[in-house]
């Protein structure tokens, strides 16, 4: 703000920016929350619902979403074809073995305000199932947004100091077979 | 019944002390034969374990309450979960490791959910041959009911009266929380 011209600053603020989330071990409801804002401008200080000021957003890693809880097996998503007979019902892991992009998809799409400007906003989001990313795509990309959920570590994970550093909480008998 | 030589209780790791090769898993019951050329005598030394730290509150009745820990661990504390269980993933029963009931029923959750979410990836059941478990292709997390017992909701019902979708344990309500959200068990 001190040393920028008025064009560069101008320029700044009313960019379209490119958001890159990595969806890998996250809950697709808390990634499209986070790029809910992010697609409608909200968390810009120039928004306002009619000044077309969204971003696009870029996720990755659809495939490796997790849900929480026996979502995938309880989660059901329906459709109708608009002919008769043709309500359709899929668990979410036949859907997501179908089209790994499906579930963010609906996720965001179901999270946008429901106006006329929910189908731009879906046009400026862009999805893929691993983390192979077009060359225009990826060069256009500004910055990344922190993951939401904090991903656990495996046991396999920790290093051998680590795992001695931590203190055994019970003492086992002399007579304790470990198997 | 078993030859001084043999493995006894209480003995933790064999100590390869003859053998030239490096160490492999001990024998359960059996007396192993010595290699050909090495001389034909095993020899097993007891190690004991280091003496455990002191807890912080030794007046405790179960190792929880003697560490002070008794609502302050979850699903992905495996560091603290990995200590209750068996090399197959199964939990250690609570006469051996001094558990009251309630936290072992909670840690038998934070087990179950942690072996849902693939955290313990080296406690799988020893399958008999050479057949080779599928891997799981969906990622999950603090699963309560079992993976082949969950059912589809078909029909979830109005807002006003949804079909929840169980998420966590409710045995786990009175842990420490260090934000203020609600900690919903139904999504």
């Amino acid at each position: 703000m001190a040393s920028y011209t008025k064009a560069a600053q101008q320029w700044a603020t009313f960019a379209r920016a490119w958001y890159l989330l990595d969806a890998k071990m996250q809950p697709p409801g808390k990634i499209a929350a986070a790029t809910v804002i992010r697609l409608e401008g909200r968390h810009k200080p120039i928004y306002h619902a009619l000044s077309d000021c969204g971003d696009h957003v870029v996720i990755i890693n659809t495939r490796h979403i997790a849900f929480s809880g026996n979502k995938w097996e309880q989660k059901v998503y329906s459709s109708h074809t608009g002919y008769p007979g043709g309500f359709k019902q899929v668990t979410a892991t036949q859907l997501h073995l179908k089209d790994p992009t499906a579930i963010v998809k609906l996720a965001v799409y179901r999270m946008l305000p429901k106006n006329l400007q929910r189908r731009t906003m879906m046009q400026r989001l862009h999805l893929f199932p691993e983390d192979v990313i077009p060359e225009d795509i990826e060069k256009n990309l500004l910055q990344e947004i922190p993951q939401p959920r904090a991903v656990p570590r495996r046991l396999d994970e920790y290093t051998p100091e680590e795992i001695a550093a931590f203190p055994r909480v019970w003492t086992p008998p002399k007579d304790f077979r470990r198997k | 019944m078993a030859a001084p030589s043999l493995l006894r209780g209480g003995l933790r790791r064999l100590f390869a002390g003859l053998w030239g090769r490096g160490w492999a898993s001990p024998p359960a019951r059996a007396l192993r034969e010595g290699e050909s050329g090495t001389g034909g005598t095993i020899e097993g030394k007891i190690i004991e374990d280091a003496a455990a730290p002191t807890p912080p509150n030794p007046s405790g009745q179960c190792p929880i309450c003697r560490w002070n820990l008794k609502h302050k661990y979850d699903y992905v504390d495996v560091l603290l979960l990995s200590q209750f269980i068996r090399s197959d993933g199964g939990m250690l029963p609570r006469r051996t490791t001094g558990l009251c009931l309630e936290e072992h029923k909670k840690i038998a959750v934070c087990v179950q959910m942690a072996h849902r979410a693939g955290l313990l990836p080296n406690h799988r059941p020893r399958l008999p041959e050479g057949h080779t478990p599928k891997k799981p292709k969906l990622n999950r997390y603090l699963t309560r009911w079992s993976v082949r017992s969950a059912k589809p909701i078909w029909k979830r019902g109005p807002k006003w009266c949804k079909v929840p979708m169980p998420v966590g344990h409710p045995l786990l309500k009175d842990n420490v929380k260090y934000t203020h959200k609600f900690l919903n068990f139904n999504h």
